[in-house]
């Protein structure tokens, strides 16, 4: 085998290895754990409320939409807080970029009022 | 608070210098985008109904315009009374403005136009109408400068996502179709999965080379001599797999036939000009510019992959009965001749592949606007035979599409021929000759599948041409202003290039140069 | 070379400033343009329009064989223009003796045809097809550049495809897909061919890229090897087109399903798009390879005789018996052109000429006899001479011509390919000769079953050849008459082209291989030029012999390399 390719080799093993450990354990668990089927485990929660209606409910979608905007704000506090620790270090500039940032994404919020996605009607 | 921020602290984060001139396009790009977004939540109940495609298409012709004065100042070589001339870096050498990204700057510019002006009727006919497509198109051109223009991995990567991001949203716009929501689903899914895929390759190159500039990544490979350089290659693979995805290149183009079928036809118009070329870009980006030193190594990769998407592209698209479909497949063999050009790791075959995308974008985005006036209201009747006998009812839109598909199949006297050649030419300067031959029968091949098409339209459908219903066809549908103006762009843009392709192809040559440091 | 060029340039600007070759290949472009601009709804103008432009073409052509200097034997009426200059890619075409009476049939084939043949529906879009394939097939024969040439070697396609499948017959659209395909996978191996042609030259002599055909194949820089390889991607291009034995299949479905005048052009003049291919781009480009694959070609040429003539026996359609026809009768000149000496090439170079016009008239006339009687199946015609006397009595003459009945046209091409072919390989010669008996078994059959016999049926109320109909097919007559008893203006203007190409040939394998024999001395009528000829060898009697052993011995040499590889 050539140098050139005992290089892929070494990517070869890799993804191998990869596969293996995933089949070793989940074959493990398949060999060392009982197994006695019966219908209740089937079920979506073996304990608890019993499910009524099927896996796929339908769920407002309004939970999702405001889910987004969540989404939104919390992503830009994660940009917030680091930038607010280091804020002096970065001086008028920092000040002047996080302005931009946030306005942008007011903006989408903005959009997200208009389009009437705020109102629980 | 503020006398604060004035008194530069002691461990002061230096700032990046920003070239606002190199940056123009890209703003007036994105900003024109997040500007209608405002203007439209402002004012909802003011704004003409044709206020939102004439501003896209202003937008999009600023974005070019913007992009001349660069495109004279980075092709030009510095001198004494313009020592700024040249390629140049900015944004802490992260984001290149040379003759490559300008260049696919017009182009993009030029796909936002015209989608625009298609998309504006045909939003309308579909009852889907709003500015959110526009902003999403521009948007997701602007990803496409970024992807262009990136002299780092990370920013590459942020291109990719606001290209991508933008285009899932598209694919879906037409809600009342199951079929376009499962064309937006299925992009989306394996979109996240290839751009994950492509994250983990940007993750292991930084791991082989230290850096995820490209500049400093290209000095690095130069200088150093990797004794275990199989993270590298590693990094290679998934960066290339992340690409493939975006070029549908075979085996990573499952979803192209079914994505083109079932999204709104502007939208795959635009994903088959857009998306393709901002893709290869940054292919060219990464590969060619940057892995240049390692061309031994995915060379042979490319090389394989062309073929494979050459063959598969042109035999399957044999046995398909839906136009957007068989173009689908016609995307996924024109990639394949794309990567034949990037394969041959020249300037030339880099300049190639610049012209090839150019010709291409025009033809194609001709060929959907043909499709989405053609198959009607709904969307829906895309099959080979709902467009029989096309030349017969509808002549204008009969020859332009004949036009484009003679294009596509590189018969002479389209730019699609140049193109075919200028691939041809480069792979064998490359002495990639098998390679050569191949791209060449892929070419018989597809052109049966054009040729099928051009049947339909031209000899089929005889049945149908009883002539009151023919005076009625002819009288009741006119061309709208709007597609009629990009049918005129591209077929002039096809003819005129395949007459004359040298302003073209120097413009490719000019703009293949870049990767500035600085 | 480029000074030969350049001298023929310089000469011809004296002489006529008119320029020639652009007129040509523009005028029926715009013949298109006009009839496309004409309303559809007024239907008999476009047929006008159309014939007008393209007969100015055709008198143009007419005007270069009577401006063309037949002592020259380069390039005359030299047009060139930079295209795309740094790729060395330029608009250069040029008439030579070669081409000359190509041209000419162009010209002439594509105005009698519009007239001939009326297309019954959709006027305007068959005018336009037709009038720019005359300007492709005008540039195909005029380009002096790889490129241009393979511009219009493909553009080609294009009209023919949609005039097959548009106004054929029966299948027609299975016909024309496969016409398509089938030349189309031929000419994407020369494509690859021509870009690794230049791109080698380039490199290996170190000047800029041109793909200018002489600059090429006079300073032919290239391997051995590498120029075989490609003269493989050139001649599978031309073999399709010609077409050459195994790939002949598109052929008669072709010519069976198109309409006559699409069956007409395409006998008359594209077939003739392969053949010459050969002769300039096989033979001149690539000599020492075209010698090397010669015993290949000239046994597929002779298979292609034989093949045909039986094939043609055994049809029970009249029309698709001329096509097979054409196999037999297109393997003659492929015979011809791969003899390499003056009297095979120019044979094979007159069968064109001779073919064009005779197997362009038998289509003529099959399509007329398909107006009058609605069917092609020879079963179900008999006894036409009764009802259509004058019809019987034309369709006798273009089949003699056909067979080579000497004092007809077909006779002189038919001769000097097998004088060519047995003076260099002689039993490929013999071989041939039976497809010339097999010529006259099927077409005489054919017309015995066709014409003769009781007149049944709707058969008796068949009409004759009407005045308008003989005054287009006029024309085809004389030339067939005129060209047989008198070939002698035809042969000597292609023969200075010709022996330059045989010396070529020759300095390009190394050795004098062949015996040039002057076909055109002083003679002046076919007979005497037999008589010359046939005296000549008298005299060199024991001197031929050696030479005939010299060639078997060449013929054994080429046995082994083969066997050996």
């Amino acid at each position: 085998m050539s140098e050139f390719l005992r290089s892929y080799l070494t990517v070869a093993i890799f993804g191998a290895t990869g596969c293996l450990l995933v089949g070793a354990f989940v074959g493990l668990s398949a060999l060392v754990r009982p197994t006695r089927p019966q219908a209740q485990k089937y079920l979506t929660y073996e304990s608890g409320v019993d499910p009524v209606g099927t896996g796929w409910s339908q769920s407002n979608i309004r939970y999702y939409v405001f889910a987004l905007l969540f989404v939104m704000f919390d992503v830009e506090a994660v940009f917030i807080f680091p930038w607010a620790t280091r804020l002096e270090a970065y001086g008028y500039f920092g000040l002047v970029e996080m302005a931009i940032f946030i306005f942008i994404l007011a903006l989408g919020l903005f959009y997200a009022w208009r389009k009437g996605v705020l109102r629980w009607v | 608070m503020l006398n604060i921020l004035a008194q530069p602290p002691t461990d002061a984060i230096p700032t990046p210098d920003v070239a606002w001139s190199g940056l123009m396009p890209l703003l007036i790009l994105s900003g024109g985008a997040v500007l209608l977004l405002t203007i439209v939540s402002l004012a909802k109940d003011f704004i003409p109904r044709w206020f939102t495609p004439i501003y896209t298409v202003l937008i999009g012709i600023a974005t070019g315009v913007a992009a001349i004065p660069l495109w004279l100042r980075v092709t030009d070589t510095p001198s004494a009374a313009d020592p700024n001339n040249g390629p140049f870096a900015t944004l802490d050498s992260s984001f290149g403005v040379d003759g490559f990204s300008v260049f696919f700057t017009m182009l993009f510019a030029a796909v936002v136009v015209l989608v625009a002006l298609l998309a504006n009727d045909y939003l309308r006919r579909e009852d889907i109408d709003g500015p959110e497509f526009y902003v999403l198109m521009m948007l997701s051109a602007s990803g496409g400068i970024v992807m262009a223009s990136a002299n780092d991995l990370i920013v590459m990567f942020l291109g990719l996502e606001i290209l991508s991001i933008a285009v899932y949203v598209m694919a879906a716009m037409h809600s009342r179709r199951i079929e376009s929501q499962e064309a937006g689903m299925k992009y989306f899914v394996l979109g996240a999965l290839s751009s994950a895929v492509f994250l983990y390759g940007i993750a292991l190159t930084y791991g082989a080379t230290g850096s995820t500039n490209l500049v400093e990544i290209r000095e690095f490979l130069s200088n150093v001599i990797l004794l275990n350089d199989a993270l590298l290659l590693a990094g290679f693979a998934l960066l290339l797999v992340g690409f493939g995805f975006k070029v549908a290149a075979v085996p990573f183009h499952s979803w192209t036939p079914d994505v083109y079928q079932g999204a709104p036809t502007p939208v795959v118009g635009f994903m088959a000009s857009a998306v393709k070329a901002a893709a290869f870009a940054g292919m060219l980006r990464v590969f060619w510019l940057t892995f240049g030193s390692y061309r031994t190594d995915w060379q042979p990769v490319i090389y394989g992959l062309a073929i494979a998407t050459l063959l598969v592209g042109s035999f399957v698209a044999i046995v398909q009965t839906d136009v957007k479909r068989m173009l689908a497949y016609s995307s996924i063999s024109h990639a394949g001749y794309l990567l034949v050009g990037v394969q041959a790791a020249t300037n030339e075959g880099t300049a190639t592949v610049l012209f090839y995308l150019a010709a291409y974008a025009f033809m194609v985005i001709g060929s959907f606007t043909v499709i989405t006036l053609a198959t009607g209201p709904g969307d829906a009747k895309t099959s080979l035979t709902d467009i029989a006998g096309l030349a017969r009812t509808r002549p204008v839109l009969g020859i332009a599409l004949t036009v484009f598909l003679l294009g596509q199949a590189g018969v002479p006297f389209t730019s699609g021929f140049f193109a075919k050649f200028y691939v041809i030419s480069a792979a064998a300067d490359a002495n990639s000759y098998g390679l050569a031959i191949v791209a060449m029968l892929a070419a018989v091949v597809a052109a049966f599948l054009y040729l099928r098409i051009m049947m339909a339209i031209w000899l089929d459908g005889d049945e149908v041409a009883d002539p009151t219903e023919l005076a009625a066809a002819k009288a009741g549908i006119p061309v709208p202003w709007g597609a009629a103006v990009v049918l005129v762009v591209t077929v002039g843009f096809t003819l005129v290039f395949g007459l004359w392709p040298e302003p073209m192809i120097e413009m490719a040559r000019d703009a293949v140069p870049a990767l500035a440091i600085g | 070379m480029s000074g030969f060029i350049f001298a023929a340039e310089a000469a011809e600007a004296s002489a006529l400033s008119f320029p020639l070759i652009p007129a040509l290949i523009a005028l029926p472009l715009i013949g298109a343009l006009v009839v496309g601009l004409i309303p559809t709804a007024r239907d008999g103008i476009h047929q006008q329009l159309a014939v007008l432009f393209s007969g100015a073409a055709g008198a143009i052509s007419v005007w270069a064989l009577v401006e063309f200097d037949k002592t020259d034997a380069g390039f005359q009426f030299v047009s060139q223009q930079d295209w795309v200059a740094d790729l060395g890619i330029q608009w250069l075409a040029g008439i030579d003796g070669i081409t000359l009476f190509l041209v000419v049939l162009t010209g002439l084939l594509f105005p009698l045809t519009m007239v001939a043949v009326n297309p019954g529906h959709d006027h305007k879009p068959y005018f336009i097809w037709l009038l720019i394939l005359q300007s492709g097939c005008f540039g195909v024969f005029v380009a002096l550049d790889l490129f241009m040439f393979f511009v219009f070697f493909e553009i080609v396609l294009v009209p023919m495809y949609f005039l097959i499948g548009k106004w054929g017959h029966g299948n027609a659209k299975y016909a024309a897909n496969k016409f398509f395909l089938f030349t189309m996978a031929g000419s994407a191996l020369m494509l690859v061919s021509i870009v690794t042609l230049v791109s080698l030259q380039a490199r290996e002599s170190g000047n800029a890229a041109t793909f200018s055909v002489v600059d090429i194949a006079e300073n032919l820089a290239i391997g051995q090897g590498t120029a075989r390889w490609l003269f493989l991607g050139f001649a599978l291009a031309f073999a399709v087109k010609v077409p050459i034995f195994p790939l002949h299949t598109w052929l008669p479905d072709a010519h069976t399903e198109a309409p006559t005048a699409g069956s007409v052009i395409l006998a008359g003049v594209m077939l003739k798009l392969g053949t010459y291919g050969f002769l300039r781009f096989g033979l001149y480009l690539f000599p020492e390879a075209s010698n090397y694959f010669a015993p290949v070609f000239l046994t597929l040429g002779v298979i292609g005789i034989v093949y045909g003539a039986v094939v043609a026996t055994m049809q029970k359609d009249l029309k698709r018996l001329v096509a097979y026809s054409s196999v037999a009768h297109l393997g003659f000149i492929v015979l011809g052109t791969f003899s390499l000496n003056s009297q095979g090439i120019q044979g094979g170079l007159a069968q064109m000429i001779n073919h064009g016009i005779s197997t362009g008239a038998l289509f003529l006339l099959v399509g007329w006899l398909y107006e009058r009687r609605h069917t092609r199946q020879i079963a179900e015609l008999g006894g036409i001479q009764k009802a259509a006397p004058v019809f019987a009595g034309v369709f006798t003459l273009v089949m003699l011509s056909s067979i080579g009945l000497p004092g007809l046209n077909g006779f002189v091409g038919e001769f000097l390919v097998l004088l060519g072919a047995f003076t260099a390989h002689r039993w490929w010669a013999v071989v041939a000769t039976v497809g010339v008996i097999l010529a006259a078994l099927y077409l005489l059959w054919a017309y015995q079953r066709v014409f003769h016999g009781p007149t049944e049926g709707d058969n008796a109320d068949t009409p004759d050849l009407s005045v308008w109909e003989g005054v287009v097919i006029a024309p085809l007559l004389v030339g067939i008459v005129f060209l047989g008893l008198y070939p002698k203006p035809m042969l000597e203007r292609m023969e200075p082209a010709i022996d330059r190409l045989v010396e070529h040939v020759e300095a390009g394998v190394g050795g004098d291989f062949t015996e040039p024999v002057p076909t055109v001395g002083e003679s002046g009528t076919f007979s005497e030029l037999v008589e010359t000829t046939h005296a000549e060898h008298e005299e060199h009697g024991s001197h031929s012999d050696e030479h005939g052993d010299e060639d078997h011995s060449d013929e054994e040499d080429h046995g082994d390399e083969e066997g050996g590889e």
